[in-house]
């Protein structure tokens, strides 16, 4: 029996509606599976329900340092993640990295660095 | 009789009279050529004259637009009189709802998220139409879309590239700036139409044009109410007229005596002299005669009314009325600012060409310069007399000296060397009256009398005396009687 290839599932948070889509849309197209969020409750639940998830995404714009809770919780489960900041700023780099995150992107992402990044994570 | 190279086979007419002239027959499929110009310098118009020729023609076209809502292209088109039941449109850009409704996004730079579904319409409309005209408003647009420089040259030349391969001929027009030039553009495109918009009036030039020649420089054009006109310029070497250089006669003898015979065909004189000393008069007399042999004459008046020169003219006996009735002559009245120097150009070239005009004066040289809208007023002088001057006309420049008296100078223009033959009125006074006088300082094709002589002008007409050969001081406006040496004996 041929085994069929189980797609990676990767959970994504985003506040802005439009972004999680275009997200969606671009890791949809790149062969994994999405399980979006647009608040932290909605992605408690996800994290809970989705069977092994792979690697998360998380936009931290629009939320506050509840967001960071996520994270560890990311962490107890091994799940590496990436964090998304909408511009260059050293403290909250520096708050992504200390709280585990395997690497920290900037706004607007590039479609290609974000793939590799992706592939080399899983 | 017209020097032009007849239109190579399979270019495409511009839709734009006067553009193809300058493009020296048109534009070449498979080509693009951009359109450069600020804010309502008429890309959009030079577009829609582009695809509606081809229309007419019973091709395909496409309308691509990227800035301007087709309905708004629609109504302005509309306007102008264009048929545009031919003509496909495909609208890139924003709908209203863009503002209201969609919601932004940053996860993404543009040029990732929107480029796809771009260039997707795109592909999809010239499938679809196989157009062999586009016109592409304004590719600037896609700079948005790229995310760097490199990426955008890459786009837009395999863009380019997909149409031109199917046969088409793409006019693309650019918005710049300083802060965003479109020099990259420049150096993509086959061919480059500048249009230019100042205070003088517009103009196009081309700086480009892969595969074919182009006049050069700076062209007038408008756009009117039917669209966009140009006005190519005039090169005087390009157009050519074969005409024996015979003399034609003033009708006055002693006139001719002075002049050594005449004044010669495919000649510039100027006739310069102060206010009122009868230069236009002068003028007048040699079309008098050229009508008399069936010959039409043409004065561009800048400065009098018709009215007036016609009086003026009944009063020394010169049929003039009767002259514009048979059709030899026309007195055109030209208001000031009416014209750009292209346009005027036109204008005498119409009256040439087409009706065949031997002899053109000019009234005056400074009317000219103070009524047409331009720069370089005199180049533009040059490049008409020249002209008319390859034509075979006569050409008779009217040139007024501010001095009534005093020490003599030829025009106050600084275009005496324009001119073949100097012909000049003087006023003199001789013994406390006021008389006039008239010479010749030069004559290029024939020996001329080195005196003055007296001239009036008379209900009769114009009359000139014998040589004023016993007058010393001429030139200084008071001369003085010299006994012959030879009387005293």
């Amino acid at each position: 029996m041929v085994e069929i290839p189980v797609r990676p599932a990767i959970l994504t948070l985003d506040r802005n509606p439009r972004n999680l889509e275009l997200l969606g849309q671009f890791l949809q197209r790149a062969g994994y599976q999405v399980f979006p969020a647009a608040s932290l409750t909605d992605f408690c639940r996800a994290l809970n329900e989705t069977p092994a998830p792979r690697l998360a995404l998380l936009d931290v714009s629009g939320f506050n340092a509840e967001i960071w809770a996520a994270c560890e919780d990311l962490n107890r489960r091994a799940i590496p993640f990436l964090v998304i900041l909408p511009c260059a700023n050293a403290d909250l780099q520096q708050a992504g990295l200390a709280h585990g995150a395997r690497s920290v992107l900037l706004k607007p992402l590039a479609g290609r660095e974000l793939l590799n990044l992706i592939r080399a994570l899983l | 009789m017209k020097k032009k190279a007849s239109p190579p086979e399979n270019r495409l007419s511009s839709g734009v009279s006067g553009l193809d002239e300058v493009l020296h027959g048109g534009l070449i499929p498979g080509r693009a050529y951009l359109v450069r110009g600020g804010p309502g310098a008429g890309k959009t118009t030079l577009g829609l004259h582009f695809l509606a020729a081809g229309a007419a023609a019973g091709e395909n076209v496409l309308f691509i637009t990227l800035g301007e809502p087709v309905e708004q292209v629609r109504r302005n088109a509309e306007r102008l009189g264009f048929d545009l039941t031919a003509i496909h449109f495909l609208d890139l850009t924003p709908s209203s709802e863009f503002f209201t409704e969609v919601e932004s996004y940053d996860i993404f730079s543009p040029a990732e998220v929107e480029r796809v579904p771009l260039t997707e319409k795109i592909v999809q409309a010239v499938e679809t139409h196989q157009p062999r005209r586009v016109f592409l408003d304004a590719m600037t647009q896609f700079r948005y879309l790229a995310s760097d420089p490199y990426q955008f040259r890459q786009q837009v030349l395999s863009f380019l590239r997909f149409l031109t391969d199917r046969g088409a001929a793409i006019l693309f027009t650019s918005e710049s700036s300083p802060e965003a030039p479109d020099d990259d553009l420049q150096f993509m495109a086959d061919g480059i139409i500048h249009l230019n918009y100042a205070p003088e009036g517009r103009t196009l030039n081309v700086t480009k044009m892969r595969g074919s020649g182009f006049i050069p420089g700076n062209h007038n054009f408008t756009l009117g109410a039917s669209g966009m006109t140009v006005y190519p310029r005039l090169i005087p070497e390009a157009v050519h007229r074969p005409f024996s250089a015979d003399q034609i006669s003033s009708g006055v003898p002693e006139l001719d005596e002075l002049l050594g015979g005449g004044i010669e065909r495919g000649t510039i004189t100027l006739l310069s002299g102060p206010s009122g000393a009868g230069k236009t008069t002068l003028g007048m007399q040699f079309m008098k005669e050229a009508a008399g042999r069936g010959e039409r004459s043409v004065v561009y008046t800048f400065e009098e009314e018709v009215e007036i020169i016609l009086r003026r003219c009944d009063a020394v006996n010169i049929p003039a009325r009767a002259m514009l009735e048979k059709g030899t002559l026309d007195i055109v009245k030209v208001e000031p600012l009416q014209y750009t120097p292209g346009e005027f150009a036109q204008l005498v070239r119409r009256d040439v060409e087409q009706k065949g005009t031997r002899l053109v004066m000019l009234d005056s040289v400074s009317g000219y310069k103070l009524s047409l809208r331009g720069q370089n007023l005199t180049a533009e002088l040059h490049a008409v007399s020249k002209y008319l001057q390859n034509m075979g006309v006569v050409v008779l420049l009217v040139s007024e000296v501010s001095e009534i008296t005093g020490d003599f100078r030829p025009t106050d223009e600084n275009i005496s060397y324009l001119g073949d033959n100097i012909v000049f009125l003087r006023y003199l006074e001789i013994n406390g009256q006021l008389r006039k006088a008239i010479g010749v300082l030069k004559k290029r094709l024939s020996n001329f009398e080195r005196t003055l002589r007296e001239i009036e002008i008379t209900r009769y007409g114009i009359k000139v005396g014998e040589p004023l050969s016993n007058l010393r001081g001429i030139l200084s406006g008071t001369p003085e009687w010299v006994k012959p040496e030879n009387d005293h004996g």
